[in-house]
């Protein structure tokens, strides 16, 4: 012992709480279930980490916690320590070593990042798209499938095109582990391989304004049978020349539609926009003082300039004016494929009008 | 009690205030007027007219204050000595209230300054703590929620800038051995241009609030209430006062060091310092360039992040972060100049490898240059952007861990008094907050495993263990450690330890409950979340935590004012330092130094029999 | 709380005045510090124009660019001048050559704001020359970066403008010597200091890149 007595101490030390806290970590650091092949290398990763944060705060603090406790001094003693300045060999010792440790850190991410985002074969390909505050996701091979909620096929990676239209949004499914940012003006991609079948809850995770906290979409990993059954189902959807306007109009406020939904509750829910239960016909009370009675011509103005008429309660600046050209285009593309006559805006004035 | 009234009532403080209203309502009317002369009616908290008034405002706080009249004396050829002492026929305290050109006022009056701004910032966290204890909506909605902690984080950042000005203007001179800073003028003007920059921050909470959080990405930004305008503003008038107390200390420290003091040789919180005024001192432009294009696309017209006129949104991050990753460094870097300053003198030993700690300073304000997108790896960058920003992030831990390695080498075999002060506590566990902070950090650095992380409160929980083992705690031990300088009185030490044994725990507490949730999928900035993720009983216990930080700062705050009125005087140099500030009397008399010292040793010889670190330190005979 | 000692008598302030000298010397080095950081002002703009425009640029006026350039280069000339002339007590030359800076600062303003940005709406030629520009601010990112490039130099400008006619105000009532004129020197760097500037953003504005929008 004698000289080795501190070193011995310390390195016995520094490996039991370093096994500890390890140890510890499993419980109060611990990731959520994977359920994507994604996770599998990430998680790797997240378990080196662990174990090097263990291992340094173990190290530091035992040094620091040690020294504190077997050399102090007593009260009345006034005497100086040992006047030991530096040790060349020991600063370059720890310049060297965390140097080589990040850099290696830095490769293995890197090889992951690659194996994670290279593109993988049979890829499937899914369109989402991000709004205040909805989801909604298309699928381009599966006979452009609109949905509200993200449906995919187990054990095939998919790959998700993403697009915003007013704000930056962002993918996160914890247990998919990776996430991707929205971005309006261009389109970003993510592949994500689902491995386990279940459901799941998408939540932004980039801040979006007002309702940022609400903007969820569920997730389902299907299955390659129940997948093909589910895309068979919604493609088999009545062609809109089938469907009543207030069949049509509740679709078009659903997330696959125009994603009214996000705003205007239809079970008188409070949301950022009035609730559309028993609006028709209500009176409304509006910012500059004025009484208006909800009827067509309102709810057509409230669609085509959002700020002229403000309800009470609520802020002007929020819903897209840009509503009935995109009513136009829609109906156009969809009259170019049905011979049907749309009108996007009476079928939404019929739904509203059944949620009395 | 009536004259201290019209102390107060005429003092700078107060007519600024006074000042930035009323040229609020000019620039107002201004705006309203021009339209009024078009025939256009101008609708109540018109944008435009907001935001020019806002601008006008700070010029009105500081010729109202007085802070230029100085200057605009020298556009008229007029010379003006510099006022030394308290004005004659005024009472002591009214030099804090008041435009005042001493190095040590302004010091003390950015520190006070600095934790009245951290109690409002506080608070707020508090607020939205206790509605994030449970899920689902008590008593706040988005709105409410989204306004609390954007206002948080920026006050709180302002408040940590405000101390950093604080413990740089304080005790810069008076370890380099100068009389003042090289500008004085300049020095006051950084000073009181945060205040009006506070007021409009807070102002922006009152009409309406923003949702952006403290980053302000566009196009959010672009489509957020109006409050987001007078946050945007605020954020960049503070820029001014970073840039301009980053000159004053570069320049100070250059110029005006003692005889003797090489760099080598200066006590090492002026490399901390100076290298966090590097930082200050460029980059803090881009961030400037960042804000007053969202303010011009917002107000004015002009184009540059919305995709709708061709913009890019990712210009902004990248602007934003050229100067918000290197700010981080710009927190902890005098901070842990405290914490290697004070450790020597604690542990009776030389500071472990001087030379490497004080340029590892230089190295992370240098790696932090070049380490921004970190914060974007998910903003959908190629990969040949992302890789190279992976590896330079995963660099900045080297510099890092010198510093780490090199205190715990100063503290081995060191003498550390049995019973540790409250100084000597806060920078202990401000050593552990930090490590926990910066090892968390590697983690973020790694692509894969940020992928998951971002936005998630494992950042949450990263940045406050950096920001108060780096900043607050340092801070605190700073306070306690030079409070009997300040003051000339002695903290009660009971309640210093009370308020760290609180603190501590607690922050640990807070800390890692929010890696914890993060982990597990709890995201950032949301006013709720799911109680499905079995993250409620943590965010119980953060918020249990954050009222106990909460009171035991009030502790602090309580134990300083009170023993400033008590009679247990300090002694000259309690902690037995070699620093120069620590062989002349306390308070410090108003030119510090009588003859100025000369070096002729190094700084922390602890131990080594005989040596000195400086000659002829006496104190400037004071007035009376 | 007294944290500083009583005040100090007038006599005692003397002895803690900084010298001359050393006080030049912080000066200095403080209005470099200044430069420096603003480079980055600068920069960041210089940096948005190529993340924005990439490797085009708006239709402007080469003629006005190139004249506007040549007349504010010449300033700098006249500004060297002036400060040589307060260097050596010549003060004819310093307030003359100041003047005449000044004069064609204000030109160079003139001619972004007037003809340029056009704010008076006006219209007009000069041997087939367009006098006046039509771009406009909200023409897209080109209207963004132009104007956001443009006025913050004029701004700069504007400022140097000022501060020169300080020095010459001052000057003309004997303000500076030939040992004591730091506000002269001073003017004089940072005058050539925002001409530089506008080295790099000509070519950046004007010349470089395939004329769009
Ligand atoms: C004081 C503030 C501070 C400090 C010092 C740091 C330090 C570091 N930070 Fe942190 N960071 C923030 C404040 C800070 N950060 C804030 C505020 C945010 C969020 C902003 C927002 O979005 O609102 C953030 C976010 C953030 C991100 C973005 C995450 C995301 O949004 O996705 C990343 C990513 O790389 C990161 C990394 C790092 C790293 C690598 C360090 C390193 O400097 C740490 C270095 C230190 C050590 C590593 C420990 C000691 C070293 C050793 C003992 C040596 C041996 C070490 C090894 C071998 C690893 N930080
Ligand atoms: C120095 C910086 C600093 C400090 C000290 C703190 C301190 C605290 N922070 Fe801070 N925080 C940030 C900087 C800081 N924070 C930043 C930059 C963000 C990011 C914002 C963003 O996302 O944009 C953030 C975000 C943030 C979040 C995430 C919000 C979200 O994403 O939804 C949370 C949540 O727990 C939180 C909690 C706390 C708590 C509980 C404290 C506590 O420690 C506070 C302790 C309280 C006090 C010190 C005040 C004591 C006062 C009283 C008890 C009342 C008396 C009042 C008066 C007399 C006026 N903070
Ligand atoms: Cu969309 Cu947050
Ligand atoms: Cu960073």
């Amino acid at each position: 012992m004698g000289r080795l007595k501190h070193p011995i101490s310390i390195i016995i030390l520094v490996a039991l709480a370093t096994l500890g806290l390890r140890f510890l970590f499993s419980y109060i650091l611990a990731l959520p279930f994977a359920a994507s092949a994604e996770a599998g290398p990430i998680d790797t990763l997240f378990n080196a980490h662990f174990w090097m944060i263990a291992f340094l705060f173990s190290l530091i603090m035992v040094m620091m916690i040690y020294s504190v406790f077997v050399f102090r001094r007593a009260d009345d003693d006034d005497s100086d320590g040992p006047h030991v300045h530096s040790n060349t060999r020991l600063e370059i010792g720890w310049t060297i070593v965390p140097t080589f440790v990040v850099l290696g850190f830095g490769v293995w991410g890197a090889v992951i990042l690659n194996e994670i985002t290279r593109p993988k074969e049979g890829e499937m390909t899914v369109n989402v798209t991000g709004k205040q505050w909805i989801w909604s996701f298309a699928y381009p091979e599966q006979e452009d499938v609109q949905s509200g909620e993200l449906v995919l096929p187990v054990n095939r990676t998919t790959v998700l095109k993403m697009n915003a239209e007013d704000v930056i949004h962002s993918f996160w499914v914890p247990e998919f582990r990776v996430k991707q940012d929205l971005v309006p003006g261009r389109e970003t991609t993510l592949r994500i391989t689902p491995t386990e079948t279940g459901a799941y809850k998408l939540r932004c995770a980039e801040i979006c304004g007002l309702n940022h906290t609400q903007m969820e979409a569920d997730v389902r990993i299907l299955s390659v049978e129940e997948f093909d059954a589910w895309v068979a189902e919604k493609s088999a959807a009545p062609a809109f020349a089938e469907m009543t306007p207030e069949e049509r109009g509740a679709y078009w406020a659903s997330a696959e539609g125009f994603g009214c939904v996000a705003c205007h509750s239809s079970d008188g829910t409070p949301g950022v926009g009035p609730t559309w239960q028993g609006l028709y016909q209500r009176q409304e009370q509006l910012t500059d003082g004025s009484t208006i009675t909800a009827d067509d011509a309102y709810i057509i103005n409230s669609i085509n300039e959002p700020n002229a008429q403000i309800v009470v309660g609520f802020n002007p600046n929020i819903m897209p004016q840009n509503y009935l050209e995109q009513f136009t285009t829609r109906e156009q593309e969809i009259e170019a494929a049905e011979a049907i006559d749309l009108d996007i805006a009476a079928d939404l004035i019929a739904y509203i009008k059944t949620l009395q | 009690m009536f004259r201290t009234l019209k102390v107060l009532l005429t003092s700078a403080l107060v007519k600024g205030l006074v000042g930035q209203f009323v040229a609020w309502a000019l620039g107002y009317a201004f705006i309203a007027g021009l339209r009024a002369l078009r025939g256009m009616p101008t609708p109540w908290l018109y944008e435009p007219a907001v935001a020019f008034g806002g601008i006008i405002s700070v010029i009105g706080f500081l010729l109202a204050a007085g802070v230029l009249t100085d200057w605009l004396k020298w556009v008229v050829g007029k010379r003006t000595p510099l006022r030394h002492g308290t004005p004659e026929g005024k009472p002591e305290w009214s030099r804090y209230v008041n435009v005042d050109y001493n190095h040590k006022v302004i010091g003390i009056q950015y520190g006070i300054t600095s934790l009245l701004v951290l109690l409002i910032g506080g608070s707020f966290a508090i607020i939205f703590r206790i509605e994030l204890a449970q899920p689902s909506m008590q008593w706040l909605n988005n709105d409410q929620f989204n306004t609390l902690f954007s206002a948080h984080g920026i006050v709180m950042i302002a408040s940590i800038l405000l101390g950093v000005g604080a413990m740089v203007n304080y005790l810069v001179p008076l370890m380099i051995g100068a009389s003042d800073m090289a500008f004085p003028r300049l020095n006051a003007f950084s000073y009181w241009v945060g205040l009006p920059a506070v007021v409009l921050i807070l102002m922006g909470m009152a009409v309406g609030g923003w949702d952006t959080g403290w980053v302000g990405y566009a196009t959010l930004s672009l489509r957020a209430p109006l409050g987001v305008v007078l946050f945007l503003l605020g954020f960049w008038i503070n820029g001014f006062s970073s840039i301009a107390s980053s000159i004053n200390m570069l320049v100070t420290t250059a110029t005006m060091r003692a005889k003797g003091m090489t760099l080598f040789r200066m006590p090492i919180f002026v490399w901390g310092a100076a290298a966090a005024s590097i930082i200050q001192l460029t980059s803090t432009q881009t961030v400037g360039v960042a804000l007053t294009m969202s303010i011009a696309e917002r107000v004015l017209g002009l184009n540059f992040f919305d995709p709708a006129g061709g913009g890019n949104p990712i210009l902004y991050q990248h602007l934003f972060w050229f100067y918000s990753h290197p700010v981080v460094y710009v927190f902890v870097l005098p901070g842990l100049g405290v914490i290697s300053e004070l450790l020597p003198v604690f542990a009776r030993k030389p500071l472990f490898g001087y030379r490497w700690v004080a340029l590892s300073s230089m190295g992370i304000a240098l790696v932090g240059f070049l380490v921004w997108a970190h914060h974007m790896f998910t903003s959908g960058m190629a990969d040949a952007l992302r890789v190279p920003f992976m590896f330079s992030t995963m660099l900045v831990a080297v510099p890092t861990g010198v510093k780490f390695f090199s205190w715990v080498a100063t503290i081995w075999e060191g003498k550390l008094p049995k019973n540790p002060p409250t100084p000597l506590l806060f920078v202990l566990g401000s050593i552990s907050v930090f490590l926990i902070g910066g090892v968390t950090g590697p983690i973020l650095g790694t692509i894969p495993t940020d992928l998951h992380l971002h936005d998630s409160y494992w950042i949450v929980g990263h940045f406050h263990a950096t920001m108060f083992g780096g900043f607050i705690f340092p801070f605190f031990a700073a306070l306690y450690y030079w409070y009997p300088k300040i003051s000339g009185h002695m903290y009660k030490e009971s309640l210093g330890k009370l308020h760290f044994w609180l603190m501590l725990p607690a922050f640990w507490v807070m800390s890692i409950g929010q890696m914890s949730v993060g982990l597990l999928g709890m995201r950032r900035r949301v006013a709720d979340y799911d109680p499905a993720l079995g993250i409620t009983t943590t965010h119980v216990l953060i918020t249990l935590a954050a009222l106990v930080i909460g009171w035991s700062v009030l502790i602090m705050i309580y134990n300083f004012i009170a023993s400033a009125r008590m009679e247990r005087v300090a002694e000259t140099n309690p902690w037995r330092s070699r620093s120069p500030e620590w062989q002349i009397p306390s308070p410090v008399p108003e030119f510090n130094y009588d003859v100025p010292f000369e070096v002729v040793g190094d700084p922390y010889d602890y131990g080594l029999v005989g040596s000195s670190y400086i000659r002829d330190a006496l104190p400037a005979p004071s007035g009376d | 709380m007294s944290a500083v000692s009583a005040h100090a008598p007038h006599d005692e302030a003397h002895a803690h005045e900084i010298p001359y000298a050393t006080q030049l010397r912080s000066n200095r080095l403080g209005l470099w510090l200044f430069m420096f950081s603003e480079m980055f002002l600068f920069g960041a703009l210089f940096a948005a124009r190529f993340v924005l425009w990439g490797n085009t640029r708006p239709d402007l006026s080469q003629e006005i660019g190139l004249l506007a350039t040549g007349i504010l280069l010449l300033s700098s000339f006249f500004m060297y001048r002036s400060e040589v002339g307060a260097a050596h007590g010549d003060r004819t030359r310093f307030l003359r050559s100041a003047l005449l800076a000044a004069l064609m600062g204000t030109i160079f303003f003139v001619m972004v704001v007037v003809m340029e940005w056009n704010v008076f709406g006006l219209s007009g030629e000069l041997f087939g020359i367009e006098l006046f520009g039509h771009l406009k601010p909200s023409d897209g990112v080109y209207g963004g970066v132009f104007y956001a490039m443009t006025g913050m130099h004029a701004l700069h400008v504007l400022s140097g403008i000022v501060l020169i006619l300080i020095i010459w105000w001052n000057g003309r009532r004997g303000f500076f010597t030939p040992e004591r004129h730091w506000g002269v020197e001073a003017t004089a760097i940072y005058w050539h200091y925002v001409d530089v500037v506008w080295v790099f953003f000509y070519p950046a504005l004007y010349l470089m890149g395939q004329v769009a929008g």
